[in-house]
């Protein structure tokens, strides 16, 4: 019996008929790191693209998909996301976001993702295959995992698991996260300073401590002891896993480049809002930045109303690596707009679209597998009725690791039914 | 005639004899001094003459009585002396008076979110639901009823020539009636000029989550509406005392009775919205208002100008928060704000409106010619400056008709100078509070520079 | 020196004001009247005529549009900016409270919701109570006093709040915060359910119609000659009075299907109507009941799952009530939201299919009858308030800006200015810093003009 099931399954493959094959036909398609190409085929085999150009013979017997009038993206990625974490933002028994304690490094976001969230195939039907999903809260907050938007469970929406670890960078001027931030207010004040310096102070400790732990593991000392939070810090000594440092200001950043420095380890900015000159620092450093929401108000009243819609452009212009992020769960779907609106105000359009596939890719260390349309990576495919940034744009059909996915929802399935309401 | 010389002497005696500083006989006489009247043109040099606490006579030519206390004014200017317009002092442990709003700071305030309320901690028991359980409402508390010359800052007020005051309660919506107050006194009673001075009302509420009024607008809200009950406790009063039979009688509220008692209301207002919200509010409610705070007069003059408004400028003038050390700046329109408050007087005094200056936000009453100097500066003439200090400050208040100027048969309160009101380096020599001489304590040693670190 | 603030805001007034305007070459969706390519004549305010070929009456100003988009301005028919205070917290009923007593003219929010082309916008009271305080409309005419931004004529409004809101501060402990201590209860505030809400809300009107009756009943009296002692005035129920006579309008905050047909029976019951529900979550559940009703609808496009009662909300709900004969329109609540209205209204397009004409109607004529102000504004039509955006691209795209924003012929909002007047801006607060440090140790220093006493 299993010699048989086995039997039929390998014809199927040799058949290229199984369910992660097919060829899209006559579409537009966007491979992001090459040119666009229109009238293309896109030959899909055992979830892995294959082929991609005008003239692509199909095998026989696949699953073939009519793309005329469609166009083909990359599935996009947000960088930054609370997806599988949190389910209703305000019962705190529905949050998995924020863990007590200053320095969780053990912490892994990702095995606390419900696959079954009902934000997952909502934040999915929009065209985005793989999420960051981030712990929150103290100083070193855990894990963040890399994770795609299908599976039956976490393991196999697993992407990367330790991908970054997050860590809010101490600031003197509170107010991170969100987005909105209007509160122009000139806070802070001795109280501000004793906490931020003393932060400072547990963080430089904090460092110091998994550096002995690590000289300690390696010497292999008498007495050595494992401590599974320091022991999680080690790959971010080695410089395998990048710190995703929060920090919104030229401050705050200046800051986390030169700690960053200090301790020799790699960083990735993420949420910055108002640079300032660091962006010459990032670019010399190979610093790369996740962009918050383009959606948000200027940090104080005298900055420009358009202060977040042009920072894209102007983190482009200077040649610092970028992605998007939406910092959220129920906004995450919006992320190709939040790529949109910088377009509109300078953001070559090109760009944009690698901010929201091949560069986020490449940050967390996954660009041979995910973020284009090349040969041999895993075929997370949007198709789309027109541009992937556009508002009133639908997705048709979307792929992960070339499996169709669900373009439903609980959103169609309401809609549905209480369209049809007598 | 001679009667009346023995008998001051014996006043004189008996005055040494219940304080020991006051060695001033009834009569004083300031000869040769700079006289500025501020009711009238100045007078290079004249005599001043003091009888029995009130100015007999001043003028170029006013022969000096034999039985006057001759000093010599060669050298000397004698001004009305220095009203603050809007003070706690004479309330002993009252602190000073609070800014009129918090948008003032110029720094961002979240709505609804004002600095914490200067009401001592609410008893425990129900919170305000409404404006039926009267919250913040102590409109019948009498300023004159808690007055004491005891207080420190009488003295150090009258050290930097200040004469008179008006002080009031500040705590709660409704803080309760004023007085306009003599700083100087034996007894509390003597003090006292005129009382009730008028109601001082504030738009401070509990935080979110509190009880009733716990918003600017619930405040705002909440004045309308005392008003209204006010006007309706009168009206029903009146007719009950004409026709008690058949009609029910009205209940008695001493909130009520205190807001109907009042002859003004003082209202806080910072800006041009603040000002108009105000002026409006006063206009609908009938009121005699009264501005304070009006820190950014200098942008709302039409408006004031229009409402034939009377205002009571903070001297205290806006500063940058000393703590601030975070990244964001104050914004444009708050460091503007800054830089032309002091401006407002100047503003005001060219529109030809009713304003005088108040000391009572100051951390000290000899801080106050400093901040006056400033909007001499920012264009305030110093004759608008002295009279924004002196007889505006009366007329306000409905008392220029005793006090504020250099006038036969006013209260004699005066200030004696070498070198001008309010320019670094004047000497005050003494004041005369109800025709007693004070001398202000000599000065203190200058400090050592340690002391200063 | 003159005040760069003051002067940039006069700099935007002195632009075109009474006069004629002719705007020219430009993509004009009326929303009422089609689209067509054409010019836009504006005299004193009002849009004189719409047409492809229109004559330039002599000496008028001509603005070439440059086959950009105009549109009507938006409007926001809920929102929170311009204000100094949002909340009466304290009472379930704080009708007696009113935005108009708090406006801020100056609030950067108008100009940065000017600058996203929202023209108009109804300021309503926080959703804390289950009759919340009355709002206001505005225009946001940036640079004008508290009385130069009110819309006037507007009919007055005001705010209801039903679901988690109101009943919050009657629950022993806040859900999720645990704020809130589950020992002491002696300050709850009445009510902690939504069968509460709908009582306070019926004991609310109870009692109107009662205050309504003892001032009939007075006035009758006194009519005769009695000699009576006057009813106390009641400012929390006299709105309420106003609500019956139809007088003003009744913005609703709700979210769940049955606290929608619970109010709009209750209105029924009292002889009122529901002017919109506000934010309406829940309202393609019942959509059939809303439209036989009469109430309009002011949802969101796409916000969900932020609390319990949100956690139905599709973004199809504006295309399926639009389908079912609501009348929509699509709303902010939110500073930042309400700067890109135009692509909110965009999504209806993806999320139902609604067409373009539908989808902008949400955010111009629909929000416009929802506030009573269809006759002055919400499409470019004669007769109308010159209040006018217009976009480089088509503004339900992702892509558009806005260039320019006119309201009643003035140009408020120009972003050519805007980005070269910064520099100037960024200059004078330089200087402005500047000069406070210098004066600064110069304050700190002792002054002799008061004798001093020893510490």
């Amino acid at each position: 019996m299993r010699f048989l099931l086995t039997l039929l399954f390998a014809s199927g493959l040799a058949l290229a008929g199984t369910n992660d094959s097919f060829l899209i036909r006559g579409a537009t398609v966007f491979p992001v790191t090459g040119p666009k190409v229109e009238g293309a085929s896109l030959l899909v085999i055992d979830g892995k693209i294959a082929e991609l150009g005008t003239k692509v013979t199909p095998p026989k017997g696949i699953k073939i998909i009519e793309g005329k009038g469609l166009s083909v993206y990359p599935g996009m990625i947000d960088s930054a996301t609370e997806a599988g974490l949190s389910e209703i933002s305000s019962v705190r028994e529905t949050s998995d976001v924020s863990e007590l304690g200053d320095f969780k490094p053990q912490l892994r976001a990702a095995v606390a993702v419900n696959p079954a969230s009902e934000h997952i195939p909502v934040i999915r039907a929009n065209g985005i295959t793989s999420v960051m999903v981030m712990p929150g809260g103290g100083i070193i907050a855990g894990q963040a995992g890399l994770m795609h938007t299908d599976g039956w469970t976490w393991e196999e929406m697993l992407i990367r698991r330790g991908a970054a670890m997050v860590m809010l960078f101490p600031t003197l001027t509170p107010g991170f996260g969100g987005g909105a931030g209007g509160f122009g207010r000139a806070v802070g004040g001795t109280d501000a300073r004793r906490t931020y310096e003393r932060r400072i102070r547990l963080l430089k400790d904090y460092m110091e401590s998994a550096r002995r732990y690590q000289k300690a593991k390696a010497a292999a000392a008498a007495g050595f002891k494992t401590d599974l939070a320091l022991e999680a810090m080690l790959p971010v000594l080695d410089r395998k896993v990048p710190l995703m440092i929060t920090a919104q200001r030229e401050a705050a950043i200046k800051d986390a480049v030169k700690w960053a420095d200090q301790e020799r380890v790699r960083i990735v900015i993420a949420g910055i809002r108002k640079p300032g000159a660091t962006l010459a620092d990032l670019k010399a450093k190979n610093i790369p930045v996740i962009l918050p929401p383009t959606q948000a108000l200027p940090l104080e009243e005298d900055d420009p109303y358009d202060q977040a819609f042009t920072l894209p452009n102007e983190v482009y212009k200077a040649g610092v690596k970028f992605a998007f992020g939406t910092f959220a769960n129920q906004f995450s779907r919006n992320i190709p707009y939040q790529a949109g609106t910088a377009v509109g105000y300078g953001l070559p359009y090109e760009e944009a679209l690698k901010a929201v596939t091949i560069n986020p890719a490449e940050i967390w260390g996954v660009g041979d597998s995910i973020g284009s349309i090349e040969k041999g990576k895993w075929a997370d495919i949007v198709v789309t009725n027109g541009d992937l940034l556009e508002v009133r744009t639908e997705v048709k059909k979307m792929f992960v690791k070339g499996k169709e996915v669900d373009v439903e929802s609980k959103h169609t399935r309401l809609y549905k039914k209480y369209l049809a309401r007598p | 005639m001679k009667y009346r010389i023995r008998f001051a002497s014996v006043f004189a005696l008996l005055a040494v004899a219940i304080c020991a500083k006051a060695e001033t006989p009834s009569v004083i006489a300031i000869k040769d001094a700079r006289i500025v009247p501020v009711s009238g043109p100045v007078i290079p040099k004249g005599t001043v003459v003091v009888r029995n606490g009130l100015i007999e006579a001043a003028g170029a030519s006013v022969p000096t009585p034999s039985d006057a206390w001759v000093v010599d004014g060669q050298g000397l200017t004698v001004y009305p002396g220095l009203i603050d317009a809007l003070s706690t002092w004479g309330i002993p442990n009252a602190s000073a008076i609070e800014s009129s709003s918090p948008s003032r700071r110029g720094g961002f305030t979240p709505p609804d979110f004002p600095p914490a309320p200067s009401t001592p901690a609410a008893a425990p028991g129900p919170i305000a639901r409404g404006p039926e359980d009267r919250p913040s409402n102590t409109s019948y508390l009498l300023a004159a009823d808690q007055v004491s010359p005891a207080d420190r800052r009488v003295e150090t007020a009258r050290a930097a020539g200040f004469t008179g005051a008006a002080t009031f309660p500040t705590r709660g919506i409704f803080a309760g009636q004023g007085v306009f107050l003599n700083l100087a006194g034996q007894r509390a009673g003597n003090m006292v000029v005129q009382s009730p001075a008028g109601l001082f009302l504030t738009v401070r509420t509990a935080a979110f989550g509190g009880g009733f009024p716990n918003s600017l607008m619930g405040a705002i809200a909440y004045i309308r509406q005392i008003y209204l009950d006010a006007d309706q406790y009168k009206t029903a009063k009146e007719i009950y005392a004409a026709h008690p039979l058949g009609n029910k009688r009205p209940d008695y509220d001493k909130t009520l009775e205190g807001v109907l008692a009042a002859p003004r209301v003082m209202m806080p207002a910072t800006n041009p919205k603040e000002i108009e919200r105000m002026l409006k509010l006063g206009h609908e409610l009938k009121l005699k208002t009264v501005l304070y705070g009006v820190e950014e007069g200098y942008r709302a003059v039409d408006l004031l100008k229009k409402h034939n408004a009377s205002v009571l400028v903070n001297l205290k003038w806006p500063a940058p928060s000393r703590e601030a050390d975070s990244e964001a700046t104050d914004s444009l329109r708050v460091l503007e704000m800054r830089d032309k408050a002091p401006s407002t007087p100047a503003a005001l005094a060219k529109a030809g409106i009713k304003f005088a200056l108040y000391a009572g936000a100051l951390d000290r009453p000899q801080d106050a010619a400093r901040a006056v100097k400033r909007a001499m500066d920012a264009g305030l003439s110093a004759e608008d400056a002295i009279r924004a200090l002196t007889l505006s400050a009366a007329e306000i208040y409905g008392v220029a008709d005793r006090l504020g100027s250099i006038d036969k048969g006013k209260i004699a309160n005066l200030v004696v100078t070498k070198g001008d009101l309010f320019q670094s380096g004047t000497e005050i020599k003494f004041v005369l509070v109800d025709g007693v001489k004070y001398e202000p304590a000599p000065e203190a040693p200058p400090a050592s520079p340690e002391a200063t670190q | 020196m003159k005040s760069i603030f003051l002067a940039l805001l006069a700099g935007v007034l002195s632009i075109a004001s009474a006069q004629t305007i002719v705007i020219q070459n430009a993509t004009v969706l009326t929303i009422t009247k089609g689209t067509l390519k054409g010019s836009v004549v504006i005299k004193d305010g009002k849009i004189l005529e719409v047409g492809e070929k229109v004559l330039v009456p002599p000496g008028a100003q001509v603005i070439d549009a440059g086959g950009q988009y105009l549109m009507p301005g938006i409007i926001d028919a809920h929102s929170h900016i311009a204000a100094d205070s949002i909340n009466e917290g304290s009472m379930s009923v704080s009708s007696m409270v009113g935005i108009e007593d708090v406006l801020d003219p100056e609030a950067i929010a108008i100009f940065r919701a000017l600058a996203g082309g929202v023209t108009t916008a109804n300021i309503l009271h926080g959703s804390a109570n289950a009759i919340g305080g009355k709002c206001l409309v505005i225009k946001t005419r940036w640079g004008k006093d508290t009385e130069g931004i009110k819309f006037e004529g507007a009919k007055p409004g005001i705010k209801f709040a039903l679901g988690e809101n109101p009943k919050r501060q009657g629950m022993a402990t806040t859900q999720g915060t645990g704020r809130r201590g589950a020992a002491d209860t002696s300050n709850l505030r009445y009510p902690g359910t939504r069968m509460g809400v709908e009582d306070v809300i019926r004991q609310a009107f109870t009692e109107a119609k009662q205050y309504q009756a003892t001032w009939k009943d007075y006035e009758a009296r006194k009519a005769k000659g009695e000699t009576v002692i006057p009813p106390k005035r009641d400012l929390k129920l006299e709105p309420l009075v106003e609500i019956l006579e139809g007088k003003r309008l009744v913005h609703a905050h709700c979210y769940r299907a049955d606290e929608i047909l619970m109010l709009l029976r209750v209105a029924d019951d009292f002889g009122f109507k529901i002017k919109t529900l506000q934010h309406v979550l829940e309202g393609y559940k019942v959509a059939k009941e809303i439209a036989a009703h009469g109430a309009g609808a002011s949802t969101f496009s796409d916000w969900w799952a932020y609390k319990v009662e949100a956690y139905d909300a599709i973004p199809y709900n504006a295309a399926v009530m639009v389908k079912k004969g609501v009348l929509v329109s699509l709303n902010s609540d939110d500073a930042e939201l309400m700067r890109r209205l135009n692509t909110e209204a965009g999504k209806t397009v993806k999320y139902g299919g609604l067409t373009e004409t539908e989808a902008l109607s949400l955010i111009t004529i629909n929000p416009a009858k929802q506030l009573d102000i269809d006759n002055r504004v919400g499409s470019i039509e004669v007769g109308k308030d010159a209040d006018l955006v217009l976009y480089d691209k088509h503004p339900l795209s992702t892509f558009a800006k806005v260039q320019k924003v006119m309201i009643d012929g003035t140009v408020y909002f120009d972003r050519d200015k805007d980005v070269s007047d910064r520099d100037q801006k960024q200059l004078r607060k330089k200087q402005l810093i500047e000069k406070e440090k210098q004066n600064q140790p110069q304050q700190k220093k002792g002054f002799a003009g008061g004798a001093r006493r020893p510490a």
